[in-house]
């Protein structure tokens, strides 16, 4: 059906030995805390020279984080750091004395310029010289001798912007490389790459983990922790899990301890109550972005889209919000077949959306609680059929905020000091004040604190029995299983299953998620 | 029964800040302080007949800065104001003087023409993509050319004396040109406060993709910013030519500048969705007393460039730098 990447479990021939490998990077009872959050909490992590050690966890789980300390982005609160045996001096740590000690980290995103070529990519900031001018024919040299050292062939002389994504990934690789680093984090680096792509990364870390360096791999894709990674660490809400070899687990166990917890009773009885099906989707295909996508909601419905980044899912979202070109596919409301162009006509029809970017697409940041709220409804607040009447507008706006235990102090207040939970309230209510009858959520709980999380479920509960039709996107699996009468599981901007009732279960969406195929 | 203390917590989210009055009107509050400062140190500043005088000039400045204030709201920008006033100036002359045509259709043909130029410079900034900054610049150039071409660059003189009170007749004892100022401004005021469609240019002008998403129609609000700019640099134009009783070529040479002063000086931001009619209208009267007072202590003229140089420098330098969240 889809790539059949299998688990194949690659052992290291001579494991054994590495036991009494050097330690290149050493983290001790690592605790981050950020404002009002527990990012790390006691995190261990130890990096042998020569091996390939994967870094696993949900969102959120502190991967990033960790990899931040290690680099120095991020001082930690507590707890020691060594490179190489040499305890580090936290206060003092940054990425520049990271880089002197040899440790490199390569982003998933690209942190490349499009219009130089991948030798001045490479070198920027770093350039030889030859008295007051850059010596290009040495540059070129030494980027010919780290591409032959990791053995691609990569044309450095073209325009970054005209190469393939693999062939970029290989440039920031190689700029990686040039600092000659002990320590190789790499972070989702895969996550962009085909197939094709992702085998050669997977042949480099080999060439590297053979000359001694020590390869940190983050990624999404537990397939591929058990084909390049020799060891793993586990971690869950920033906190640290376990760890071991990875010849020595399966995969059910490693699902198993990144979910880490049982589902906790936070979710409200879900709605069971239906009434007609409200909005369809039949065959809908946009360009580079999801194909051949049919689903339907009813009234009182709660139904999830589940995937990774690049999935599909905020696409399919704007697409049916008429903000996101279709090529093919149809659009039912009530039973009728409908053109949405644009937002406004969309809204006309009863379509709410929540974006995931919440300041940059939800609310206007310089608008006061009462007008964000009114914004799509102002039509229904006028004097003469002409003047806004703002008493009117701000009655309706304070009645509905109060319903959602908003916490401010005046309508008139900017929205932009509010907290995330509350700003996100206030985009709920837009579209309740409007009324309408499907809500498009994209991420609504990204980015808020735990007790705002569980306000937001139960509100998306309450939408239900009121009779609206949701519509939930979401990274997050718990809150998709705990939410949704009917999950729609995407991959790579395909629906790879429709799970409902009983079978809406972590470890049965998980591998449609990861694109693992089951026996 | 009642429960006050409810009652006490609706009554007060149902109130703004002083603060942020304060904030808003900073404008105002600087300019009574500017002007009691001159009230107080010339004689002749405080005659009714020079703050008459003060109130005619800045008339129809403040109405030509009212329409770029839209394109400003917007986070645009509209260079070609200049020409449309010379556009308008040397045509509306030449179809009354040359051609014959009543004033009032000439009046039409004039709007018609701004309006053209208003949707020209929209479509090319909202529908084209092209900075606003470069696509107005060139519509200046371009119609500039163009009435030089008919005019050759010669004023056309001639206009009837009756054309004359739009820019210097009275009403009692006031100046026409502040009525119609404040005609327009009240307008405006009521128009971007209270109606629909004017509060979807502080929307769009706040954060463009939010109001898409929220239903705004975003790209003819776009668009309408410009017609706007165009039709109230239009309306200013009439208002100057008025004055002279000619047509001038030159007669928007200098505006530019102390247009854009006196929407930034009235609290207008940059970076678009935030700024008030009333605030505007201030900061052109604030800009006007400034030149009255420099002109009644007789400092040398060019002395205004450098000083509403450094007002421009400083306001923007403040708007730039104050966090806007």
């Amino acid at each position: 059906m889809f790539w059949d990447r299998s688990p194949r479990l690659v052992v290291a021939v001579g494991m054994e030995e590495k036991m009494d490998a050097e330690k290149l990077v050493e983290v001790k009872n690592c605790t981050m805390i950020f404002p009002g959050v527990r990012a790390l909490d006691n995190v261990d992590f130890t990096l042998l020279a020569g091996e390939c050690h994967g870094l696993v966890g949900e969102n959120g789980a502190g991967k990033s984080t960790l990899s931040k300390c290690i680099i120095g982005d991020n001082q930690m609160t507590e707890g020691e750091l060594y490179v190489r045996g040499e305890q580090i001096a936290i206060p003092s740590y940054s990425v520049r004395k990271s880089r002197a000690l040899g440790i490199a980290i390569v982003h998933q995103e690209f942190q490349l310029m499009e219009d130089l070529s991948g030798l001045e990519n490479m070198f920027i900031g770093r350039y030889e010289k030859k008295g007051p001018v850059i010596d290009w024919k040495k540059l070129q040299q030494k980027g010919e001798e780290i591409l032959a050292y990791l053995q691609c062939e990569v044309d450095l002389s073209i325009k970054v912007k005209h190469l393939r994504t693999a062939e970029k990934q290989i440039i920031q690789l190689a700029k990686a490389m040039l600092d000659d680093p002990k320590v190789l984090i790499l972070d989702e680096l895969t996550a962009v790459l085909q197939e094709e792509g992702i085998k050669n990364i997977f042949r480099i870390i080999g060439l590297l983990k053979a000359r001694g360096i020590g390869i940190v791999y983050i990624s999404h894709r537990l397939d591929e922790i058990f084909e390049c990674c020799d060891s793993y660490t586990v971690l869950c809400d920033g906190k640290y899990i376990n760890s071991g070899y990875v010849r020595e687990i399966n995969k059910q166990q490693l699902v198993k301890m990144i979910i880490g917890r049982e589902l906790k009773n936070v979710y409200p009885e879900k709605n069971t109550d239906f009434g007609e099906t409200i909005l369809e989707v039949r065959h809908l295909t946009s360009p580079n972005a999801f194909n051949d996508v049919s689903l339907e909601v009813k009234a009182g419905e709660v139904i999830g889209i589940s995937g990774l980044l690049g999935a599909g899912k905020t696409e399919l979202l704007h697409a049916i919000y008429g903000n996101q070109k279709i090529s093919s596919g149809e659009i039912l409301i009530k039973g009728k077949p409908v053109r949405i162009k644009n937002p406004k006509q969309a809204i006309k029809l009863g379509l709410g959306v929540v974006p995931d970017e919440r300041r940059l697409l939800g609310l206007n940041m310089l608008f006061n609680i009462k007008d964000n709220t009114t914004l799509p409804s102002m039509g229904r607040f006028k004097k003469w059929k002409i003047f806004q009447d703002h008493r009117k507008e701000a009655e309706a706006a304070f009645e509905i905020n109060e319903k959602l235990n908003l916490k401010y102090y005046s309508l008139w207040q900017q929205v932009n000091k509010l907290s995330g939970g509350n700003q996100q309230k206030i985009v709920i209510a837009k579209w309740m004040l409007r009324n309408c009858d499907v809500f498009l959520l994209d991420e609504p709980t990204r980015g808020i604190d735990i007790g705002a999380k569980f306000e937001i479920y139960s509100l998306i509960n309450e939408l239900a029995k009121a009779g609206k039709a949701v519509v939930l996107v979401s990274p997050e699996l718990e809150e998709i299983i705990g939410l949704s009468n009917r999950v729609y599981v995407m991959y790579e901007g395909n629906v790879m299953d429709v799970v409902e009732g009983d079978d809406i279960r972590q470890e049965v969406i998980i591998h449609e998620l990861l694109g693992v195929k089951e026996k | 029964m009642i429960d006050v203390k409810a009652f006490e917590a609706k009554s007060n989210k149902f109130k703004g800040g002083f603060k942020s009055f304060f904030n808003e009107w900073m404008i105002l509050f600087l300019f009574i302080f500017l002007f009691a400062i001159c009230s107080v140190s010339s004689a002749k500043f405080r005659t009714t007949d020079n703050i008459m005088n003060i109130l005619r000039q800045a008339s129809f400045i403040s109405i030509i800065a009212l329409g770029e204030f839209f394109v400003i709201l917007i986070a645009n920008m509209d260079m070609s104001i200049t020409s449309i006033i010379g556009m308008t100036s040397i045509f509306f002359a030449g179809l009354v003087v040359n051609a014959g045509v009543p004033i009032f259709w000439a009046i039409v043909i004039v709007f018609a023409l701004a309006i053209a130029v208003g949707i020209i410079n929209g479509l090319l900034t909202i529908y084209g993509h092209m900075p606003s900054f470069i696509a107005t610049l060139t519509v200046m150039n371009i119609i500039k050319g163009i009435y030089f071409i008919y005019s050759k660059g010669l004023p056309i003189s001639g206009l009837p004396d009756s054309f004359n009170f739009l820019g210097a007749g009275y009403i009692g004892f006031i100046p026409f040109p502040v009525i119609l100022m404040l005609i327009v401004a009240t307008a405006l005021h009521i128009f971007t406060q209270h109606t629909e469609l004017g509060r979807s240019f502080y929307a769009v002008g706040g954060n463009v993709e939010a109001s898409k998403l929220s239903g705004i129609n975003v790209k003819f609000i776009g668009v309408l910013a410009f017609v706007f700019s165009a039709v109230l640099s239009c309306v200013g134009a009439l208002g100057l030519t008025s004055k002279t009783l000619s047509g001038n070529v030159g007669i928007g040479e200098n505006l530019l500048f102390d247009v854009m002063t006196i929407v930034v000086l009235g609290g207008t931001s940059l970076t678009g969705g935030r700024g008030k009619i009333f605030g505007v209208v201030i900061g052109a009267l604030f800009l006007q007393v400034i030149s009255n007072i420099m002109i009644l202590m007789s400092i040398n003229s060019y002395w205004q460039w450098v000083v509403k140089g450094i007002i421009l420098v400083v306001v923007v330098l403040i708007d730039s730098n104050s966090k806007h969240d």
